[in-house]
């Protein structure tokens, strides 16, 4: 074994943190900042990086939350471990977990029902336990381009890491981001979320609804044009407004 | 090694089975041994384009239900003899086979081909679930317009749903100066949207036609634009390095037509 004390396997659903027996916070925050650094141009945003809950404090979490927020990783805490990854052996307790895994997201864009629909039933303590955790576990995200047809419908927001072809439906009771090309139908907030909002890359869907607020693409196929920035579409003054972004 | 192609497209009228009989046609030429089986039952049509029509005996139900051998259904083109064709029947439908039986019988013609092409009727339905059972390569055909390209996209989804990863396109009837003038989609908002490896862009050749009515694929003709985008495509499958062609600029005569308005 060598001497490393954070250790980041890839899985099949994103990138899993693991830590060496008996390490210091400090002394992981040390080395994941030197990881980030050095590989700058590998984590790419957008990138998910799970850690196993009961690894280390709430505290210590939210520190690194935050840490890998700032290079554009997401950060997400998973309850149990992500298949593929293997055991190495940490020496604090954890809790190991009977309960379902977390389904990839990518079977969602499959199966009708949503993703958090089948979780709830199976850990209700734990969907209470922090608002700011729980935003974070619950995102669904596409690892794939959405083709004419398919379909995501979930309670929570999703996030799209490709295109959203024409004829593909997004159906989310959260905000949808889409790092790509937006063509097909998006719902952000669909259970009545008034703040909800869709941001994409290049963002030229046939219909954006929000909340109740349906706004749909000209007619005129010469104004629709590719724009050159990442654009959001929200609620303003009871219509739905699109403009420019930075990301 | 042998390798399954199917051929597909989700919109009718693309050419799926002029760009079967070609690419058989090719890999043939090329000294692979080739078996293209038409999937399309009730309305087969690859026989025509092969001009095999009247040798046909046996069909794929036939085999598919036992009654002969595979061997005995084959027929064997005409003039190269490492091409066959698997025809199907014109009288059953698509519910004759199913996708078992077609896997089953593609693992037996992998003993003995280096390249089994299966033509897939248009459609999503059962007949291109049964179609692709048994493909280790698809390749999804389609037409610069907006709805063969739409097709396309929910059959590359489609195939993505059933485990198919290795998955090809090839634009068909391009007409480079509609393309030109802004009147056709061009390559780049394909890709764009379908964002799939691409093999093969082939141009309008009226070629095409009379190469179909004659039953001889226009890969064997040699001034046919199309057949020498097929030529290249098989080139590709078998792993060249092909440069895409490039297609002529309107010549100085047809514009020279167009001043005098000819």
């Amino acid at each position: 074994m060598s001497d490393e004390i954070v250790r980041i396997k890839g899985t099949k659903s994103g990138l899993q943190l693991l830590f060496a027996a008996g390490a210091t916070y400090a002394a992981i925050e040390k080395e994941i900042r030197a990881k980030l650094r050095a590989g700058s141009g590998f984590f790419c945003r957008g990138t998910v990086m799970h850690a196993m809950e009961g690894s280390l404090s709430k505290d210590e979490m939210e520190k690194l939350k935050r840490l890998f927020h700032e290079s554009g990783v997401i950060f997400s805490v998973t309850r149990s471990r992500i298949p593929g990854a293997t055991e190495w052996p940490v020496e604090r307790p954890r809790r190991k977990s009977a309960r379902a895994q977390k389904r990839p997201a990518e079977a969602a864009v499959q199966a009708e029902a949503a993703v958090p629909a089948e979780n709830a039933p199976a850990e209700p303590a734990a969907v209470q336990a922090s608002s700011a955790d729980d935003e974070a576990v619950q995102m669904v995200v596409v690892n794939k381009t959405l083709r004419g047809g398919q379909e995501v419908r979930t309670k929570s927001s999703v996030l799209v890491c490709g295109n959203v072809n024409p004829g593909a439906q997004i159906i989310a009771g959260g905000s949808i981001d889409i790092r790509g090309t937006c063509r097909g139908l998006v719902h952000a907030g669909a259970f009545g979320n008034q703040k909800a909002f869709v941001v994409a890359d290049h963002l030229i869907p046939t219909q954006i609804r929000i909340a109740d607020l349906i706004a749909r693409s000209p007619d005129d196929p010469q104004q629709i044009e590719k724009t050159a920035r990442p654009e959001r579409a929200s609620i303003k003054d009871g219509q739905i407004v699109i403009e420019p972004i930075e990301r | 090694m042998s390798e399954v192609i199917v051929i597909t497209s989700g919109k009718g009228g693309v050419g799926k089975t002029t760009t079967t009989a070609n690419l058989g046609m090719g890999l043939a030429m090329r000294g692979k041994n080739v078996v293209l089986v038409d999937t399309d039952t009730g309305l087969r049509n690859l026989d025509l384009l092969l001009g095999l029509e009247n040798r046909i005996m046996y069909d794929l139900i036939d085999v598919t239900q036992g009654r002969v051998p595979y061997k005995k259904a084959l027929v064997r083109h005409k003039k190269v003899e490492n091409l066959f064709l698997l025809p199907t029947s014109q009288v059953k439908d698509k519910s004759a086979v199913n996708p078992e039986e077609l896997v089953k019988l593609c693992e037996e013609l992998r003993k003995e081909f280096d390249y089994i092409l299966i033509d897939c009727p248009a459609g999503i339905e059962q007949g291109f679930q049964t179609a692709i059972a048994a493909a280790d390569v698809a390749i999804v055909v389609t037409m610069p317009e907006i709805s063969a390209v739409r097709d396309a996209d929910k059959i590359i989804g489609e195939l993505g749903r059933a485990d198919k990863e290795n998955i090809k396109l090839i634009v068909n009837r391009i007409r480079p100066q509609m393309v030109e003038s802004g009147d056709m989609l061009d390559m780049d908002d394909i890709n764009d949207i379908l964002s799939i490896d691409c093999i093969g862009q082939v141009p309008d050749d009226k070629m095409v036609i009379t190469s179909t009515n004659r039953g001889e694929p226009c890969i064997t003709m040699d001034k046919s634009t199309a057949g020498q985008a097929y030529r290249n495509i098989v080139g590709r499958l078998l792993g060249e390095k092909v440069p895409f062609m490039t297609f002529p600029k309107e010549g100085f005569f047809s514009r020279l037509k167009h001043v005098f308005g000819m």
